[in-house]
């Protein structure tokens, strides 16, 4: 299958299996897992395509010259990368959403997603970029708000209005580029060519901004979390936010150089309230989903800290946590949802003593905890002593206080441990049966296993992730 | 090289297959552990016995753009030390739960737990560069975590093991910085270059001062200094056998051994006399609130942080020897001291509170004898090992100007107050008259092999040990060792203590009735 298969295969299969295969729905999670796996296969396969520096084409379609509206798809190693973990989460995700209620739709709109995630990572044409970004809205929209908790319609709708409005302002600035190079594709534009950066960079940079998401902007987030379905906040938390910093690396800081390094303060400083807030905001909830939403965002300040040093060690820093908060948030919130759906609460209060019922559950909660908490031997260590490394390197040594962030990580996930896993048994644990489906613990075997085995060889990453930013020309 | 590599894997490996042999059968899991801790020890000694040069292993552990982060490994007299000890009373820790844990339905998960905690040392103190001794460092942090919330259903571990990782954890930020500074500055992060730089005056005293500071807090934090110490005393909830590790052969030497590993660093940084000055103020507060426990564990754990200030005060007064020979002697004395507790508990049906025993060496003898032997040695009293190192620290702090006079005297008062609580406990424990009937006459004699044979083996090393201290003070310090003198100081202090031990004997044995008088709750 080519690449531009690929991304409208999904859409169009989505279509069909609404219409014409609705009564024998309970196939399309298999159908769904076997897309993933192909999709896995075909980005795993770019890799040994790829040129050593630059992009590969992938060929170009929708010929319209004279709109410059030619759908160019390309990739180099950051996209196949970004690839690569998007499809491997897409997998993990359909195995941990195995016995879903209204399963036929649900994997229909998830397949469908598929399709345009895969068409932002390839495109870097700007009309396609955005229309593909867009388009991912869409099935995230009826997945929070169909098969979300109680107050799921309120929490799509803002989700669906923070994000869209955001990516008005990133529409604004493609035009303002389109009007002042000419040139409608991100891999062509250099700063050079424009004539009002800073603004470009103010609209871009606000725009992936709140889909990251940093503070101010984020307050979408918590609610989106804890309305999604569990094994939809781990593709929120997994692949949107994830796409809101790889459009962040490509966009601003490859794109527009000398304003990024200009405003790099304004994006430290927002990554550093971002990492404290959200810190302190998830050691004082005692709601559990919530609690992991706000270490999701207190990580992704991580990530812009990182960011924000504009240097090769800090863009490799950056990858690797985003991929390292993939696999970590991913069990924190599928175990949260499973005891929402065995307690009947979301309150800490309500839990206790979940060791004692689901002695493996726990443990695998404890490891994410831990990894979260970035203790060594784990993905988490190996993001945060990166980040702390290249800022101190880029910033000087007052930039060891992004220590304090595993103090806050000890402080929330200790404390949960206490609440949740540890201690007494409260009544609805006492009642209620922690049976979790077979493969729905195979998904979050697989999590731990990643969380392992990358945290103990982190080479097996830097050896990619490394090479994707030395094609780039940096300040 | 292969056996140093077994010795780092093989816990970890070990935990893991213990863990899933004793899901088929709980006896497996203990003999898998014995065998393993058995295994690990006989490695540390061939690896002594062989020692001729130190082992050298550069590790990159992963290339971060044009950085490399090091992993490396290297195991010279020092770590050798540390490594006996961590393995050795290991491994009669592991010989001993056997009895000690024989009902509990979680063993497998124990064994497991108390391979990686031991795990987590080895890697610890054979670590070369910073990041492998962090990972260590914290490896072990949270294996103590785990173990001291081991009966998590109950409120007090739970909450116990909760206390022990945040507080240690809050140390180990600093450390966890320390590591991107030193990066910074040096781009270096090998301990020992790391002390080579520092004595040459190539890195900037101000930041050098800070950075000594900043894992000198760490220091503190695992072990169990002021002002970070209250998850020490807490840490008690967890079975008596862990304590003993946490407190004897692991966990807390980690703080010293940092602080002697980065010795040159700190002696160029000037922040020695930080170290003693927190060291006296720890050992004093040690001291005396393990004059007022009442329970068996509890006096034992403020004595542990009273004696572990003893080392830091060593170290802190410029003597590198003096200070780890004391880390030494105690880990050995401190784990008897445990375990001879746990001997005491299981005994008596596993009353901790000290007040309800009493004339206990007539039922067992051989753990009385054994814990009096511990008593001696922590007491200081020749020619038990404690009282070489005691003894040393004490002069030391004497000859140096920087600590003569506030530091001494804390140090002083510290050092013969250990006469007191100790002789209390033992007093109270085995002589006397029993005052609880009924829990008297339950008392069962443990098993010998599984219970008396661990105590006493270590009862006679730290006899023997006594004989030895040259050998091992050359040893940890990498130079001979001359044993400072000050006039009269080893006569003041036998007076002192003899004195002591009579005070305590006619309080707690002779008119007992007056002291339990003053007690609000006897």
């Amino acid at each position: 299958m080519s690449a531009i298969e690929i991304i409208f295969m999904p859409m169009v299969l989505a279509l069909v299996l609404s219409f014409f295969l609705r009564s024998k729905a309970y196939i399309n999670k298999y159908i769904s897992l076997f897309l993933f796996i192909y999709m896995l296969g075909f980005s795993v396969s770019l890799f040994k395509k790829l040129p050593d520096e630059g992009y590969l084409q992938l060929g170009s379609f929708l010929d319209v010259s004279r709109f410059d509206f030619v759908l160019t798809l390309q990739v180099d190693l950051l996209s196949t990368i970004m690839l690569t973990l998007t499809a491997v989460l897409l997998i993990l995700v359909t195995l941990s959403s195995w016995s879903m209620p209204k399963q036929g739709m649900y994997f229909n709109l998830l397949i469908a997603f598929s399709g345009s995630i895969f068409g932002v990572f390839m495109s870097t044409n700007f009309l396609w970029f955005f229309i593909f970004w867009e388009l991912t809205l869409v099935p995230m929209y009826f997945l929070i708000g169909i098969w979300g908790a109680q107050k799921r319609v309120y929490a799509a709708v803002k989700f669906f209005l923070y994000t869209h409005l955001a990516s008005m302002l990133i529409l604004l600035a493609f035009f303002l580029i389109y009007k002042e190079s000419g040139v409608f594709d991100m891999s062509l534009v250099k700063e050079s060519m424009l004539m009002s950066p800073v603004l470009i960079w103010w609209l871009l940079f606000l725009g992936f901004a709140v889909k990251m998401p940093i503070f101010p902007f984020h307050t979408w987030l918590p609610d989106a979390h804890v309305q999604a379905p569990a094994p939809i906040s781990v593709l929120l938390a997994g692949v949107l936010l994830k796409m809101g910093a790889y459009a962040m690396i490509r966009m601003v800081i490859v794109m527009l150089p000398e304003t990024s390094q200009q405003y790099a303060w304004v994006v430290l400083i927002l990554g550093l309230i971002s990492m404290f807030y959200a810190g302190f905001m998830a050691i004082y909830e005692t709601h559990l989903k919530k609690m992991v939403a706000y270490s999701s965002i207190s990580h992704m300040g991580l990530v812009v800290i990182a960011l924000s040093t504009m240097s090769y060690s800090g863009l490799s820093a950056a990858l690797y946590e985003m991929i390292g908060h993939a696999f970590i948030i991913a069990p924190l919130f599928l175990i949260a949802g499973f005891l929402h759906q065995k307690t009947g609460s979301w309150y800490m209060k309500d839990m206790g003593g979940i060791m004692q019922k689901a002695p493996y559950i726990s443990a695998i909660f404890i490891l994410a905890g831990l990894g979260a908490l970035g203790l060594p031997s784990t993905m988490g260590f190996i993001g945060e002593l990166s980040i702390l490394i290249s800022s101190i390197q880029n910033f000087g040594l007052w930039m060891a206080l992004v220590a304090l962030s595993s103090m806050l990580g000890a402080g929330y996930m200790i404390w949960t441990f206490r609440r949740v896993i540890y201690g007494e048994m409260s009544a609805s644990v006492k009642k209620s049966n922690f049976i979790m489906h077979p493969i729905e613990f195979l998904a979050l075997v697989i999590f731990a296993f990643f969380i392992i085995v990358f945290g103990l060889f982190p080479n097996l990453l830097f050896e990619y992730i490394n090479p994707a930013f030395s094609q780039f020309e940096l300040l | 090289m292969t056996n140093l590599l077994i010795l780092l894997l093989l816990p970890f490996v070990g935990a893991i297959s213990v863990f899933i042999l004793g899901k088929l059968n709980s006896k497996l899991a203990f003999w898998g552990a014995e065998l393993i801790g058995l295994t690990l020890f006989l490695i540390t000694l061939k690896l002594y016995f062989d020692f001729s040069e130190p082992l050298n292993m550069p590790f990159t552990w992963f290339h971060l753009a044009s950085l490399e982060i090091p992993f490396g490994i290297y195991v010279d007299e020092l770590s050798l030390v540390m490594l006996l000890i961590a393995t050795g009373l290991g491994f009669l820790d592991i010989h001993f739960a056997h009895d000690y844990m024989a009902k509990d339905p979680f063993k497998p998960r124990y064994y497991a737990k108390v391979l990686f905690f031991i795990g987590g040392m080895i890697l610890l103190v054979s670590a070369k560069d910073m990041v492998s001794l962090f990972t260590g460092w914290e490896l072990m942090g949270l294996a103590s975590y785990l173990l001291i919330s081991f009966w998590h259903e109950k409120k007090e571990p739970a909450d116990a093991g909760m206390s022990a990782f945040l507080f240690t954890r809050f140390g180990d930020i600093f450390l966890f910085a320390a590591i991107g500074m030193l990066f910074y500055l040096t781009s270096s992060l090998d301990l020992l270059h790391l002390n080579t730089l520092a004595s040459s005056g190539e890195i900037d005293k101000n930041m050098m001062y800070l950075i000594s500071l900043f894992i000198f807090i760490a220091a503190i934090g695992k072990s169990g200094q002021f002002p970070l110490f209250p998850w020490l005393m807490r840490a008690m909830e967890g079975p008596t056998t862990v304590s003993a590790l946490i407190h004897g052969a692991i966990m807390v030497n980690s703080g010293i051994y940092i602080v002697a590993r980065l010795f040159d660093f700190y002696v160029a940084a000037q922040t020695l006399i930080v170290v003693a000055a927190f060291g006296a103020i720890s050992a004093f507060i040690g001291a005396t609130s393990a004059l007022v426990q009442t329970e068996l564990k509890k006096v034992l754990a403020y004595s542990t942080m009273s004696h572990l200030s003893l080392a830091f005060i060593g170290l802190g007064a410029g003597s590198l020897a003096a200070g780890m020979t004391h880390l030494v002697n105690h880990a050995v004395f401190k784990a008897l001291l445990f375990l001879g507790a746990g001997a005491v508990m299981i005994s008596a049906s596993h009353v901790k509170n000290m007040w309800r025993f009493g004339a206990y060496s007539k039922k067992i003898l051989f753990v009385s004898i054994a814990m009096a032997f511990g008593a001696l040695s922590l007491s200081g009293l020749p020619p038990f090992s404690g009282f070489y190192s005691k003894d040393t620290i004490i002069a030391t702090t004497l000859l140096n100007p920087q600590t003569k006079g506030l530091i001494s005297t804390l140090t002083l008062i510290a050092g013969v107050l250990s006469v007191a609580y100790i002789s209390r406990l033992w007093l109270l424990t085995f002589s006397g008259k029993n005052r609880d009937a009924a829990l008297f006459a339950k008392v069962k004699k443990p098993s010998f092999f599984w219970i008396i044979l661990p105590l006493l083996i270590m009862a006679v090393a730290t006899f023997l040990m006594g004989f030895t201290q040259e050998g091992i003070a050359k040893l940890v310090s990498g130079s001979d060792f001359q044993k400072p003198h000050v006039e009269g100081l080893v006569f003041g202090l036998l007076s002192a203590i003899t004195l002591i031990f009579i005070i305590i004997y006619y309080y707690y044995v002779k008119r007992l009735d007056i002291t339990k008088k003053l007690q609000h709750k006897p």
